[in-house]
């Protein structure tokens, strides 16, 4: 009795794996066991809610790695809810332990069904198509009619037409005998186990990435050069097999940043372009090379992208100490705050003043107002730029102890100079009560901040996607169909009945084919009467 | 390049030319189902046939089949195509073209496609008229993003209207199109303007279009999904008793397998576009940001989306779980799609902030 | 034959599992153990590079914080201790005064010390050494560079560090991070011969 339902009628999942018979209580039984139900489709789906779910807190809450500030605040606005959430892992959702065991528990069941479901394909390639029932017109497509050719002469055309479109036959041993299998579509379980070996791909590529890949951050001033190299680097997080070694030995100096807003209309103050004009080495003594850096346009050097992250203002101070002595001049970057257009806060050290230490801080306005005794900025642009320090004298604390942040002041050991922050246009000066000494605010530059990323896993996983988008697509196009002819001897012509079934579930259609090759098959028929 | 106002005004006019002309339209579908011939929206019946034969097979072996058709009216509404020699030839028939099948559903039905063709024209002009203003892919912000998957839902749903003459799907689609873009204009209504500059890269038409197409097509799955839930509660209720089979609006639907079968090669169509939008966001986010991947709230919501329709595809593979369960799937999908939309990009900061909605 | 696949692929995965686990032992094996330095005064950030073993120091020039040229070639058959620091880093303010103290120590003995001012400007460098009486010239690295040439052959990776130059030209010890007065003597006594201090 020949197996003439729908090809993979067996591929929905039968039921829960029954327990291990009475007597087999081994520890291999229920490893059995519990592989067996691991890789049933029941637990699949289970593990894709599950993994769909863990992956909410992780949207919801401040996560360690993108937004540690939000963390901490988190922290501060829910002090008895924060450690406990800490604990569950819920602030760093995506390296958590449980979630790894999610998608690793996924991944298994996955490798668990389609290593085997290859080893069957491969031999379902090699069998060939049942042989063709007797009563084709009990299928669920049936088409029949009359020719004068002989019965095996019909098979033979028929055989020939099938084969023209693609399909893999199967002649009767016993030539007598009229008749043709033929079938088709097996790329679809191609597609669907080459899409679900590209996801282990994606994860493999990710890990790999991870792993020999490394993340940088430089500030870099409008004017100034920096190379890459760790010591160089404001941050530099390599992953766990990646080392300093692996960051290139190119250079960049910073040229020119200009940044345009628009300044009209409703989208006033919104950022129109970001421009860095640099120039690059890719190695000591090369040649130089120059580049735009814009957002969406990272510089490729040496294996790693360089990214134009974001950007601020740097204003410029002089400060000469109670000794006349300058012994402060350069750029400050200051860093925006969230009011807005721009505001920026920062910090000024000048651990060489003699004989006190001075430090200010201080308050940058690219185009400065004055809204009810409070200095706000109206506009991103530096339209009219203005500074507001607080002086402080004493000790830093930097010459012994922790490292400092630079954008930090410890007034700890010091004590407040100027009783009002003081605002200064470009150019203007503030003398330091006691002649402790001058500072001035002689102009800004821009500031930009880089990314330096390197990721080699990036590629493996942009190819693995593709890959398992084409196994999608071949999986869900491709319907596995079985099309049989028989010829019976009618007097002295025949009769052939056509019959045909596919999965009833595919993308529609075979009905269509259906017709379309039955009618093909009877034109053959005719054509070879002549 | 400025912005062309005058433009992005012709293309608001547009659009509530679309959203007029629409509502007309659900009302020809609604007058359809209340004055309109009975039928069911069926193939012919010999394919009927063809799948109760293959439902025999499948459960009985070679068990021999049952008689065809259920009554007069089920019967396939071609004329005579082919030519059809003597008694031993029984040759499939080829399908009826789609225009002549509209002329045949009835003047409702006549009325209402017409007014949602003009509708689908109104609309696409809208959005084309936008993009023509703003030099550039019209879906930047909110509000142009629900205005374009709107648009490609209601051609879609067309085009599956007229290959399987499912007309009585037509008003709750429709419909839906009709609140949402309401809603569009009324609270979500964005002026034409330009891109911040992390939004201008040719990556927008690539990455944004792919998600608008893949949202409206799953639109359209999830109202089919609704009115599956709704046929198949119907069903059950027959089955158990409870209410007589001869409600109006319900007998007027597909069968349940039928609208299962639709949703589903619906979701078919759409999961990969979905797959491929969510790969060429991760290339533009290599690009713009550093990372292919970061878990950002809307990446992140787009990841449970694609997971939750993935669960629906492995649920019809798996017994227990095809029916019902499966689309209560499908629908959770397209809500953790919708919470991504309207709320992950406008609530929850993030870099993905750009729906310009204030 | 169901039986001869799964166990085919049993097999297989275990060889697989098998392969990578030597990989990695091997790996790990391979990289570990360097004999090549020994640590000083027991701090492992503080080392002496066996003869034989120590990288050559690359060539430079560049411009002192008085602004005149400086080129490290001049520097030959001499032992030098090059200090990378800078006025805004902590720790480098710490170890200022052991450096200058070792510095004039060393003087007689001909040994000399160059500082590379790394991402600071003029006017806070000349600050910095005056207020901690370092007499020796630096020259200025607001870009790195010289920072990068060194990071090819040492693994410099941040501010301060300290290298120790013998007269050949190769770098024979180094201290990663503040280094301290025994630290530096202990070095130059190896690098100088015990002779030199006075």
């Amino acid at each position: 009795m020949t197996d003439v339902r729908a090809p993979e009628a067996a591929t929905t999942d039968p039921g829960p794996p029954r327990r291990p018979a009475r007597g087999s209580y081994g520890l291999v039984a229920w490893l059995k066991w519990g592989w067996r139900q691991l890789t049933s489709m029941r637990i699949a789906l289970v593990l894709l809610f599950l993994l769909a779910l863990g992956t909410v807190p992780g949207s919801m809450l401040p996560q360690e790695g993108a937004d540690p500030a939000g963390v901490q605040q988190y922290y501060t606005s829910h002090p008895a809810l924060a450690p406990l959430l800490n604990h569950l892992g819920l602030f760093n959702v995506f390296a958590a332990p449980w979630f790894a065991a999610i998608y690793l528990l996924l991944f298994a069941s996955l490798v668990g069904c389609v290593v085997p479901r290859t080893f069957r394909l491969a031999g379902s390639a090699r069998t060939l198509p049942p042989r063709a029932p007797r009563h084709l017109a009990r299928l669920p497509h049936s088409a029949e009619y009359g020719t004068t050719l002989a019965p095996e002469q019909a098979a033979q055309v028929a055989a020939a037409v099938l084969s023209g479109h693609g399909f893999r036959l199967r002649r009767p041993d016993d030539p007598a005998q009229a008749w043709v299998s033929a079938e088709k579509g097996y790329l679809r379980e191609v597609g669907n186990l080459l899409f679900h070996l590209a996801l282990l791909g994606v994860l493999v590529s990710v890990a790999l990435g991870g792993l020999f890949g490394y993340k940088a951050d430089r500030l870099l001033v409008q004017g100034d050069t920096f190379s890459d190299t760790a010591s160089a680097l404001d941050e530099f997080h390599p992953g766990r097999l990646a080392t300093d070694a692996d960051l290139g030995p190119f250079t960049i100096t910073l040229n020119r940043f200009t940044a345009d807003y628009i300044t009209t209309g409703a989208q006033r103050g919104e950022p129109a372009s970001f421009d860095a004009q640099i120039t690059y080495t890719a190695q000591p003594g090369g040649p130089s090379r120059t580049d735009d850096l814009e957002v969406n346009r990272p510089l490729s050097v040496d294996g790693a992208k360089v990214y134009l992250i974001g950007h601020g203002y740097a204003p410029v101070f002089r400060v000469t100490d109670a000794r006349g002595q300058v012994v402060f001049d350069s750029p400050t970057p200051f860093i925006a705050g969230t009011t807005g257009n721009f505001l920026s806060d920062g910090v000024v050290k000048v651990p060489g003043a003699q004989p006190e230490q001075l430090g200010f801080t201080g308050v940058f306005v690219p185009t400065w107002v004055d809204v009810g005794g409070t200095l706000q900025s109206a506009f991103p642009a530096a339209e009219n730029p203005a500074v507001s320090l607080i002086a402080y004298a004493g000790n830093l604390g930097m010459n012994s102890g922790p490292p400092q942040s630079v954008y930090e002041l410890d007034t700890a050991g010091m004590r407040r100079l100027t009783a009002e922050p003081q605002l200064l246009l470009p150019g203007q000066s503030l003398k330091l009560p006691d002649g402790q000494g001058t500072i001035t605010f002689t102009g800004y530059v821009p500031w930009v901040s880089l990314a330096i990323t390197h990721d080699p896993g990036q590629v493996p996983a942009l190819v693995c996607g593709i890959v398992a988008l084409g196994g999608l697509l071949l999986s869900f196009m491709v319907r596995r169909r079985r099309v049989f002819v028989r010829a019976r001897a009618a007097g002295p012509t025949s009769t052939v009945q056509v019959g045909g079934l596919a999965r009833t579930d595919a993308s529609g259609g075979f009905e269509a084919e259906f017709a379309s090759l039955a009618a093909e098959l009877r034109s053959a028929h005719s054509q070879h009467e002549e | 390049m400025p912005v062309n106002l005058a433009l992005g005004h012709v293309s608001n006019d547009f659009l509530i030319a679309a959203i007029v002309i629409y509502s007309l339209s659900v009302v020809a579908f609604a007058g359809d189902f209340a004055f309109g011939r009975p039928r069911r929206a069926d193939a012919t019946a010999r394919v009927r046939q063809a799948r109760e034969r293959a439902t025999a097979l499948a459960v009985v072996g070679a068990a021999s089949v049952a008689g065809s058709g259920e009554g007069p009216q089920n019967r396939p509404l071609a004329g005579g195509d082919e030519a059809l020699p003597a008694a031993a030839d029984s040759m499939p028939e080829l399908p009826v073209p789609p225009l002549r099948a509209i002329s045949q559903a009835g003047p409702w039905i006549r009325a209402a496609m017409t007014l949602a063709t003009l509708a689908v024209a109104a609309h696409l002009t809208a959005v084309v008229t936008r993009g023509l203003a703003v030099h550039r892919a019209p879906w930047g912000n909110m509000y142009e993003f629900v205005t374009a998957l709107t648009c490609v839902a209601a051609i879609f749903f067309l085009f599956v209207m007229i290959r399987y003459r499912a007309w009585a799907l037509g008003v709750f689609v429709m419909g839906a199109v009709v609140i949402a873009l309401g809603l569009a204009e009324t609270i979500i209504y964005t002026a034409a303007g330009q891109l911040v500059p992390a939004l201008q890269s040719y990556w927008l038409s690539i990455h944004v279009t792919a998600m608008t197409l893949a949202t409206g097509i799953f639109f359209v799955a999830a109202v089919l999904g609704v009115v599956y839930l709704a046929a198949d509660r119907y069903a059950r209720r027959i089955a158990a008793g409870r209410a007589a089979p001869g409600n109006g609006i319900m007998r007027r639907l597909p069968s349940t397998e039928q609208l299962d079968r639709l949703t589903y090669r619906t979701i078919v169509f759409g999961f990969p576009v979905w797959t491929f939008g969510v790969i060429a966001g991760a290339i533009w986010a290599d690009q713009a940001w550093g990372r292919y991947w970061g878990w950002d709230p809307v990446e992140t919501w787009a990841f449970i989306t694609w997971v939750l329709y993935a669960a629906f595809l492995h649920a019809r593979a798996t017994a227990g779980w095809r029916g019902r369960r499966a689309h209560y799937i499908q629908l959770l999908g397209f809500a953790s799609l919708m919470f991504n939309i309207l709320v992950v990009q406008v609530f929850i900061t993030g870099l993905h902030s750009y729906a310009g909605v204030s | 034959m169901f039986r001869t696949k799964r166990r085919a692929v049993v097999l297989v995965a275990a060889v697989i599992t098998g392969a990578l686990l030597v990989v990695v032992l091997v790996a790990g094996w391979a990289t570990s153990g360097k004999r090549d330095v020994t640590d000083v005064d027991g701090n492992p950030s503080a080392v002496l590079y066996t003869t034989g073993h120590r990288p050559l120091a690359p060539d430079f020039t560049g411009t002192t914080l008085t602004g005149s040229r400086l080129s490290f070639s001049s520097y030959r058959g001499r032992v030098v201790v090059v200090n990378f620091w800078g006025s805004w880093c902590v720790p480098c303010r710490e170890e200022a005064a052991a450096l200058a103290v070792t510095a004039q120590q060393y003087a007689p003995a001909g040994v000399a010390f160059l500082g590379v001012d790394v991402r600071d400007t003029t006017a806070s460098a000349e600050a910095f050494t005056r207020s901690f009486g370092i007499t020796y010239p630096s020259v200025s690295d607001s870009g790195s560079q010289i920072t990068l040439d060194f990071t090819a052959v040492v693994p410099i990776a941040g501010t301060p560090t300290t290298l120790v130059i013998d007269r050949t030209g190769h770098i024979a010890g180094a201290v990663f991070g503040q280094a301290t007065y025994a630290e530096l003597t202990a070095i130059l006594g190896q690098v100088a011969g015990k002779a030199a201090a006075r």
